[in-house]
């Protein structure tokens, strides 16, 4: 007989107990590791879309605020007045490379997908793709779509089909490689189609800017904004902008999380409270045959920690495979469209931080009875019956 | 006296104060002789457990000396008098004496941990003090599967295990039936042979009447009978 034998053997006589009081911890950190690695999985889906925007400076209409940033980097639907004139402008400037977008939303088979519209030629060496399936956009005025791989197999269109976007037939030129982003769920028009399909004239939502010396991004940015009346944010400021929205989003949920796992905290609380008293007299002989106080407390303790190292291991898993199973399900918003087509960030270090925490929760939840139990006194749990 | 194994002087045992004032022991002189085998006897709620607490350090007297090999554990504190009981002392209760989760055998290992005896040679140990009590057989049995005598027989080896010099009893036999007594006091009477102390508190005249020393505990006093030498 060793101590933690002796705990194990008392965790599992009360079978029923053990196991609800256990599955209240568990789904607790589950609802934390879950909330956990979709924000990882924000976080740098996040820096990716940065990394691919492919630039260093973004023009958007003035006034535009952190959501519009947002949705830059998820392919959301943009308020879209910036005009020819201004894009002309902010191309004139020497020294570096301007690309406008046009962002719209459509559905295709009831399933909301984002719609760019781009200078072909220009957006191509921009981000550097490569065609998988059929040919590109012949110039840059020419109409029909070039689709995003992932969108391209989810809905099994290949060149030469057709898709709907607000009640016209546009046929499907080509698909793009594999990009990783939120390109994948894109379909691309050049930008003359795009803005007639969406009435837009000559509008386009924002302008991607690449300068070519690094170093003299702030020249540039005010270069911009003395000949436009726009708003100008380098990628750096947009991502960290986005991130701390995001940040914001995963710890409310995180708070959520936490909410359950203090009432698990509780149901623990409750378990070991009630084994205080269901074996008083068993503490009484334990004290009898020579047990100290502190080893009553540390066994107590122990009992209590141990249902949150198994309640955590057990939310780790669970929490582990929502992330990546469930998840990508729950997409088409903006948050977690992100999540489908990427990988969740599963962390072992994460993972195993929350299962240190779940254990410190749980024996924190534990001193108050084994306290109480290292305080009877001998003579009283003797008697008790 | 050098062959007391305990010596008691003026112990007083009160509880709570003021209107409410219980006086359990009212100054009691005692000494028990070591390889012993004594009887406490005495009407319900006249001080017999409340004696025996003491006399095995699980409880605190309110004045008065308790010696145990000539050491006062009326001045140990709590840690020290859980050592004292974990070496010195051996229990066996009435009631649900044993663990309920554990079988015979974890039973009497618990107290072998208790005492810092090594995981290897608890299993050993354990099966000879069950072998003591006839109850080897019985190892792998929980309590609930146990006779009630066979249950206090795994009490008392339970008891031996750290081979404490003085086994203290309350009322062991009185939850069993009479060939269930008889068998637990052969157990007893055949220890005591052996050299342990063993003090027994009794509702039972027969008991009493069968063995060597009989002390009768009334209104917290003891009333010295004369076979034990003790001068009021």
């Amino acid at each position: 007989m060793t101590p933690s034998k002796f705990v194990f053997k008392n965790l599992i006589r009360r079978r029923g107990r053990f196991v609800f009081t256990l599955l209240g911890i568990m789904i607790g950190m589950a609802s934390f590791v879950t909330f956990m690695a979709l924000g990882g999985s924000l976080k740098s889906q996040i820096e990716r879309e940065s990394a691919a925007l492919g630039a260093n400076l973004v023009v958007t209409p003035k006034g535009s605020c952190a959501y519009e940033q947002v949705s830059i980097l998820t392919g959301e639907q943009l308020p879209t007045n910036i005009t020819k004139d201004e894009v002309a402008a902010i191309r004139s400037i020497d020294g570096i490379t301007a690309i406008p977008y046009l962002a719209e939303r459509s559905a295709i088979n009831n399933r909301p997908v984002s719609v760019m519209g781009i200078l072909p030629e220009e957006t191509r060496s921009f981000k550097n793709w490569q065609l998988a399936q059929g040919d590109y956009f012949p110039n840059d005025t020419a109409d029909g779509a070039v689709l995003g791989w992932v969108l391209a197999e989810q809905f099994g269109l290949l060149p030469g089909a057709e898709v709907r976007i607000r009640g016209n037939q546009i046929k499907v030129l080509g698909v793009l490689e594999e990009t990783g982003g939120k390109d994948d769920l894109t379909v691309f028009l050049s930008l003359p189609q795009a803005q007639r399909i969406y009435e837009q004239k000559e509008l386009v939502s924002y302008v991607a800017v690449r300068v070519d010396r690094l170093e003299e991004v702030e020249l540039y940015a005010n270069k911009i904004k003395d000949k436009v009346s726009l708003g100008v944010v380098s990628d750096k400021q947009m991502r960290s902008s986005v991130l701390s929205i995001v940040g914001t989003v995963n710890i409310t949920l995180q708070l959520i999380a936490a909410v359950a796992i203090l009432a698990a905290a509780f149901g623990i609380v409750n378990t070991m409270m009630t084994a205080t008293y269901e074996r008083k007299r068993e503490i009484g002989i334990l004290q009898a045959m020579g047990a100290t106080r502190s080893l009553i407390f540390r066994l107590f303790l122990f009992e209590s920690g141990v249902y949150g190292l198994l309640g955590g291991i057990g939310g780790v898993l669970l929490g582990g495979l929502v992330a990546v199973f469930a998840m990508p399900l729950i997409s088409q918003n903006a948050a977690t469209s992100f999540v489908k087509g990427s990988q969740s960030s599963l962390d072992p270090v994460m993972f195993a931080g929350a299962i240190l925490f779940s254990t410190l929760v749980a024996i924190v939840a534990g001193l108050y009875p084994a306290i109480k139990a290292s305080k009877l006194s001998p003579v009283e749990a003797i008697s008790y019956e | 006296m050098n062959d007391s194994v305990i010596s008691v002087k003026g112990l007083v045992k009160e509880y709570g104060q003021g209107a409410t004032l219980v006086k359990a022991l009212r100054g009691v002189d005692l000494d028990i002789a070591r390889g012993s085998f004594t009887c406490i006897v005495g009407p319900s709620g006249h001080g017999k457990s409340t004696l025996m607490h003491l006399l095995g350090g699980l409880d605190h007297a309110t004045s008065g000396s308790v010696l145990i090999d000539g050491q006062d554990i009326c001045q140990l504190s709590n840690k020290d008098l859980a050592r004292l009981r974990a070496k010195k002392i051996g229990f066996v209760f009435q009631f649900f004496n044993l663990l309920q989760s554990l079988t015979a055998i974890e039973n009497v290992q618990t107290a072998l941990m208790l005492a810092g005896v090594s995981e290897k040679q608890q299993q050993a140990r354990a099966r000879e003090l069950l072998s003591i009590v006839g109850l080897v057989e019985k190892a792998a049995a929980k309590p609930g599967q146990l006779s009630g005598g066979q249950q206090q027989r795994v009490a008392i080896a339970r008891a031996l295990a750290n081979d404490p010099p003085v086994l203290l009893m309350d009322e062991p036999t009185g939850n069993l039936d009479s060939e269930a007594e008889a068998e637990v006091m052969n157990v007893l009477k055949r220890l005591n042979r052996q050299g342990k102390t063993i003090i027994l508190v009794t509702h039972s005249h027969e008991i009493a009447s069968s063995v060597g020393n009989l002390i009768t505990v009334r209104d917290g006093q003891v009333e010295i009978p004369e076979r034990i030498k003790k001068a009021s």
